[in-house]
């Protein structure tokens, strides 16, 4: 492989992998306050897609709208799941496991809600959504939408970053992913809490569903993609958000190289040799720090 | 054959792997997402081994529940000693490096255009026979002592460990159990539906036990059983609104949780004492 087909393939790595941590954020977000692997997200996800899908096609929107529509809609979504499957749970104490149940039948019914909205064949955003498709770079040919997913990530985890660290709600959900109830002991309102984490989550959400639309295309099995985030958020070692997204960052590379040398048939294999291999050296994660099993 | 007898086969074939998964997530709750893969892995090799080998239906059957039993050797003793998330990622990684094999190996197993031309050879008695087994054998151990380790892992694994249990020992049992369980479901099924494709055996697979152990109750084998045959039975009743039904049915699933946690059937288990002394039920302290 030569220089330049090795560093075309390195920045569509880094252009896939800052999709994936976008996902995973989102999806740690929860992870951190539940403590339950969200795969509703997924769902969240593809209906944000579509929702930028028709500002599109229908309302021939340019790109800034519809990305700042598939974050609304994840919002919105994100917002009513939790009412839907998680609140109730989580107001009668119930046990974690629940949630897990109920965040996958989530997916499965925002998935059927596309499948008999749009039916279950592939669609595609329009080709003018954006308008020079590549820029050569020397020798290098850069695909814009990788790119346009690079820069929005970097432009989210900057926001996401102030949000997290200055503001009076992100400390809160900082505390709450510290310890829920201490939190709640504190005066603070959970439920509130909750709520703008979910929030929080559905716009990364809304985001990555619609960079990953542009990228690839639509279908109503879009969600499933949730599985790179759940990938990614356990091997970065959950509960640290950083190491998320680095590990998402790193199996993004990892997957455009594999699929490259290897097909993307047997790419799963060699990524599931990988992922054992790893957990076996480093069962504590990516970043180190974990979130403790207490005795 | 009878359209009813068809799906009632299917319905008691899917029940022997939700079986499998009642053992793992529901007594022992861990969370697999990888059984679909044993299900694929026991349907390709039987019937790889009677259409190309000319094997036996009882002998190929007997090579992919050992095959897909030494897998789950494989992957639990990297796995079963780090924490429960791992263990689910890990499971979830099998399962899709195994369609990814399923898939890739064309010459073998046809890839993504599946696997056809199976003898039909799963005959109705066998199935429910083979499902009377079934629920006899997770009967037989939910009345020894592993019910009760399976309790005291499920509810905390430390004090288990404490208590003398080797818990590396009673996790691996399990997931050999409840891979060999799955395994022999796919192996009956596929010399039912005579056709066999990777998609079929994807992690949703896994998760639509996974949601079917819940719905009929974690704690209960009776539940289990009801739970699974109401649910898969479900799909074919809605049948008449082909594009909600499983939207009715994520519904149906989302109540039941939302409102009855513990499941349909919370712990209640069918047997004489329990059926007169039905409506008075004592209330219990649900175990972790």
């Amino acid at each position: 492989m030569d220089f330049t087909v090795f560093l075309q393939q390195l920045i569509n790595g880094l252009s896939l992998g800052a999709i994936y941590a976008l996902i995973a954020v989102g999806y740690a977000m929860i992870y951190n306050i539940l403590k339950f692997s969200n795969f509703s997200h997924g769902g969240v996800l593809g209906i944000s897609a579509y929702a930028g899908y028709i500002a599109a096609t229908k309302f021939n929107l340019s790109l800034i709208p519809v990305i700042l529509v598939g974050m609304l809609t994840g919002a919105i979504v994100a917002v009513l799941v939790e009412i839907i499957a998680f609140r109730w749970i989580r107001i009668k104490h119930r046990q974690m496991v629940y949630y897990f149940v109920t965040s996958v039948t989530m997916l499965m019914l925002l998935e059927q809600i596309l499948i008999i909205l749009f039916g279950s064949s592939f669609v595609s955003y329009p080709y003018t959504l954006v308008k020079v498709r590549i820029i050569h770079l020397g020798s290098v040919t850069i695909s814009v939408t990788y790119m346009l997913a690079l820069v929005a990530a970097i432009i989210a985890f900057g926001a996401l970053i102030y949000v997290l660290k200055k503001t009076k709600i992100g400390i809160a959900i900082r505390a709450a992913s510290d310890d829920f109830i201490a939190t709640s002991l504190m005066g603070i309102n959970v439920n509130s809490v909750v709520v703008a984490a979910f929030i929080v989550s559905g716009l990364l959400g809304g985001l990555s569903g619609v960079l990953y639309g542009i990228s690839a295309s639509l279908s109503p099995q879009i969600g499933q993609v949730v599985v790179k985030g759940f990938i990614a958020s356990v091997l970065g070692g959950l509960g640290n958000l950083t190491g998320v997204a680095i590990s998402a960052v790193v199996l993004g590379v990892i997957e455009v190289f594999l699929i490259s040398s290897i097909g993307s048939g047997l790419s799963p294999v060699v990524i599931f040799l990988l992922m054992v291999f790893f957990l076996l050296i480093r069962p504590q994660g990516f970043s180190g720090l974990n979130a403790e099993d207490k005795a | 054959m009878d359209f009813y007898l068809t799906v009632a086969l299917a319905i008691a074939v899917n029940t022997i792997a939700v079986l499998g998964t009642f053992i793992l997530t529901g007594m022992n709750g861990m969370f697999s997402l990888g059984q679909g893969a044993f299900m694929g892995l026991g349907a390709y090799i039987s019937a790889i081994c009677v259409v190309n080998y000319h094997l036996p239906f009882a002998l190929a059957i007997l090579i992919s529940i050992v095959i897909s039993a030494g897998l789950a050797v494989l992957v639990g003793s990297a796995t079963l000693r780090i924490r429960q998330d791992f263990f689910a990622l890990a499971t979830f990684g099998f399962g899709q490096a195994v369609i990814g094999l399923l898939t890739e190996t064309v010459n073998v197993t046809g890839g993504a255009m599946g696997f056809s031309n199976i003898p039909h050879l799963t005959t109705p008695a066998l199935a429910f026979i083979s499902l009377a087994v079934a629920i006899a054998l997770i009967w037989g151990f939910r009345r020894s002592h592993f019910r009760r380790d399976s309790l005291a892992i499920r509810s905390n694994e430390l004090a288990a460990k404490v208590a003398g249990i080797n818990v590396f020992k009673h996790k691996m049992t399990v997931y050999i159990i409840s891979a060999a369980f799955a395994a022999y479901a796919g192996a009956l099924m596929a010399f039912h539906t005579r056709y066999v494709e990777p998609a079929m055996y994807g992690w949703m697979t896994s998760v639509t036990w996974i949601i079917i152990v819940f719905f009929g109750g974690r704690d209960s084998l009776t539940g289990t059983v009801l739970g699974s045959f109401i649910l898969l039975a479900l799909p074919e009743i809605l049948r008449f609104t082909s594009a909600w039904r499983i939207l009715l049915y994520c519904i149906v699933i989302l109540l039941i949780i939302n409102l009855r946690p513990r499941g349909l059937f919370g712990n209640w288990e069918l047997s004489l004492k329990s059926i007169f002394k039905f409506p008075k039920r004592e209330k219990s302290v649900e175990a972790k």
